[in-house]
């Protein structure tokens, strides 16, 4: 079942567009990483998913409520943490989080005790009694993450949760989106950070204005750079590669140092027979190892091509 | 009722834990009662033991009429501060309102809250209740003093009704929440457009301009707030006073309110 359906969402500021033609499904209990760079739309995106403001056209279904007609139910229904964590300095962290609770419709006394659950899970207990004033970055962070589960949403949108904390912090909140996600809960996370978005991610879209390309980590990967092989040998490699090309499977071939960059369809079938023939043409194998392309080139890749057409999910 | 009841909690927590705000909320007000009060217990003084000096002229407007030239003084005098009381809720509501709206702009706060299920017209009433009771509260109890120490110090009944006149009374009464929501729905307006109370309220003292008007006519002498007059005014602060609910529920929207507000 998914959780957020979206077609052809668009979202114009005049003779801005935002967002064009945004088609997407995100099924339950995923963590669904939206990336894109500075200005690609992506916190209108996530208000207009919110029902914090209006789509210029288009449709989307949030937890089974239409965007327009369902406007609170989906407020009702999800949790965010914005952009900045927008919490009250004068109210200790106690106070902030009955305050939002209470507007969540949680009963005065289920209030009291999820703001207890949720400052112990995140370590913000004994500060409790605070003026957030006085909170750190990484503790506003937390608190702000704290307040945007008070009310047990099934969908969370976390805007880039990460951002600005320090090592130990960004480790805390990692942990606990991966808590959330085990219990069952859709994430919709926006981030710059792109290891973080390969260590939590179940699917990722790379988005600019539009959608670019929607699919898991690997499947982006192999999907953009094929699956390759990468040979080390004794000496120059450079020598081996037309030995390599000469192979009907091999796709691509390159060469840096001593080592062979070859591009397969199936390396798993093809290592052995790429081995084999460069063995017989007198090549002195040092070890062979599977090319990792990193989520960052394949982010850079689509990222500086000319916008796609939407791509449809 | 549930969410106003709990914006309001909040909002008024916010004022108490803000020096700056209860001392701007408490100081006019006490200022606009023990002046005049003080100013009506020196004339009364000064009649008795023969010292006030006469105004060397009779004041016009039937609510002058019989009194002695000391009776006169002392209600010229009560009168012109009594104008104070249209100020008040002005001063107040928009200080309040000022640190309430923009205040919410500049934490950041204005997302996360409206990301909740509460309705834009239930934030709005709340911020709008949130500054208009304080402010009433605080003109009503200062003008009460008021009339108290006008009761006491007056050197006469007649004193008295010449300052707490039926058309003072409409003001105190009737002008007071008109000119407080009036001045609210400047504010929201202002406060769009600012990230500083300080500069909200700078500009929202615009509002009051028209008063001083009136201000200046009772220290000519002129009886401004007539009966007549005032109920007249009631009528105009009343249309007002919905054209600027009206206006500040345009402005109150999600949508405004995300991508409008600078």
């Amino acid at each position: 079942m998914n959780t957020i359906e979206t077609h052809k969402l668009t979202r114009k500021f005049g003779n801005l567009v935002a967002v064009d033609n945004l088609t997407l499904s995100i099924p339950e209990g995923t963590v669904f990483g939206f990336l894109g760079p500075n200005g690609a739309g992506k916190t209108t995106t996530v208000r207009m998913l919110a029902a914090l403001i209006a789509p210029t056209s288009g449709t989307a279904n949030v937890i089974g409520h239409e965007l327009g007609a369902g406007n609170r139910s989906i407020r009702r229904s999800v949790g965010i943490l914005t952009e900045t964590p927008g919490l009250y300095d004068r109210l200790s962290a106690e106070q902030n989080l009955i305050f939002f609770a209470r507007l969540y419709d949680v009963p005065a006394q289920r209030a009291q005790e999820q703001a207890e659950r949720y400052l112990r899970m995140l370590e913000l207990w004994e500060r409790r009694s605070d003026r957030v004033g006085g909170f750190s970055k990484g503790m506003r962070q937390k608190l702000a993450i704290a307040r945007a589960l008070l009310h047990e949403p099934r969908v969370i949108f976390l805007d880039e949760p990460t951002a600005g904390l320090d090592p130990e912090a960004a480790r805390t909140v990692r942990d606990f989106i991966k808590e959330l996600r085990s219990e069952g809960r859709t994430i919709f996370l926006t981030t710059h950070n792109l290891p973080e978005a390969d260590e939590l991610c179940d699917l990722i879209g790379v988005f600019r204005t539009q959608l670019l390309r929607v699919d898991t980590p690997a499947n982006l990967r192999t999907g953009l750079f094929g699956r390759g092989t990468q040979v080390r040998v004794v000496g120059d490699a450079s020598g081996w590669a037309s030995t390599a090309r000469s192979l009907s499977f091999v796709r691509q071939v390159t060469s840096q140092d001593d080592r062979l960059l070859v591009t397969l369809d199936n390396p798993d079938e093809q290592n052995p027979y790429l081995v084999q023939a460069l063995v017989m043409a007198g090549a002195q194998i040092r070890f062979v190892e599977p090319i990792a392309h990193s989520l960052e080139e394949v982010y850079l890749e689509l990222i500086e091509d000319e916008p796609a057409a939407a791509v449809q999910n | 009722m549930d969410k106003i009841l709990v914006i309001l909690q909040k909002e008024w927590l916010e004022i108490r834990q803000q020096r700056g705000l209860l001392f701007g909320v408490l100081l006019p007000p006490l200022l606009f009662t023990l002046i005049p009060v003080g100013i009506i217990y020196l004339s009364g003084s000064l009649v008795s033991n023969g010292s006030l000096p006469s105004p060397g002229k009779s004041f016009p407007g039937p609510v002058f009429a019989g009194m002695t030239t000391a009776e006169q003084g002392q209600a010229v005098l009560g009168s012109q501060f009594s104008i104070f009381y249209v100020l008040l809720p002005v001063l107040i509501t928009s200080i309040i309102a000022s640190y309430s709206i923009v205040g919410e702009k500049t934490s950041r706060t204005l997302e996360p809250l409206l990301a909740t299920p509460v309705r834009t017209w239930e934030l709005l009433l709340s911020k709008c209740l949130a500054a208009l009771i304080p402010g009433l509260i605080v003109t009503w109890v200062s003008g009460a003093l008021f009339i108290i120490g006008t009761a006491a110090f007056a050197i006469s009944g007649r004193v008295f009704s010449a300052i707490v006149s039926p058309g003072w009374l409409v003001v105190f009464l009737l002008w007071t929440p008109l000119l407080g929501t009036v001045a609210i729905a400047a504010m929201l307006a202002i406060s769009s457009r600012v990230n500083d109370p300080r500069s909200a309220q700078q500009l929202s003292v615009w509002i009051i301009v028209p008063f001083f008007a009136m201000f200046f006519g009772e220290l000519a002498g002129l009886q401004v707030l007539g009966l007549g007059f005032t109920l007249s005014v009631v009528v105009v602060l009343v249309v007002l006073a919905v054209l600027s609910i009206w206006g500040a529920s345009r402005l109150f929207q999600r949508e405004v309110i995300l991508t409008r507000w600078k």
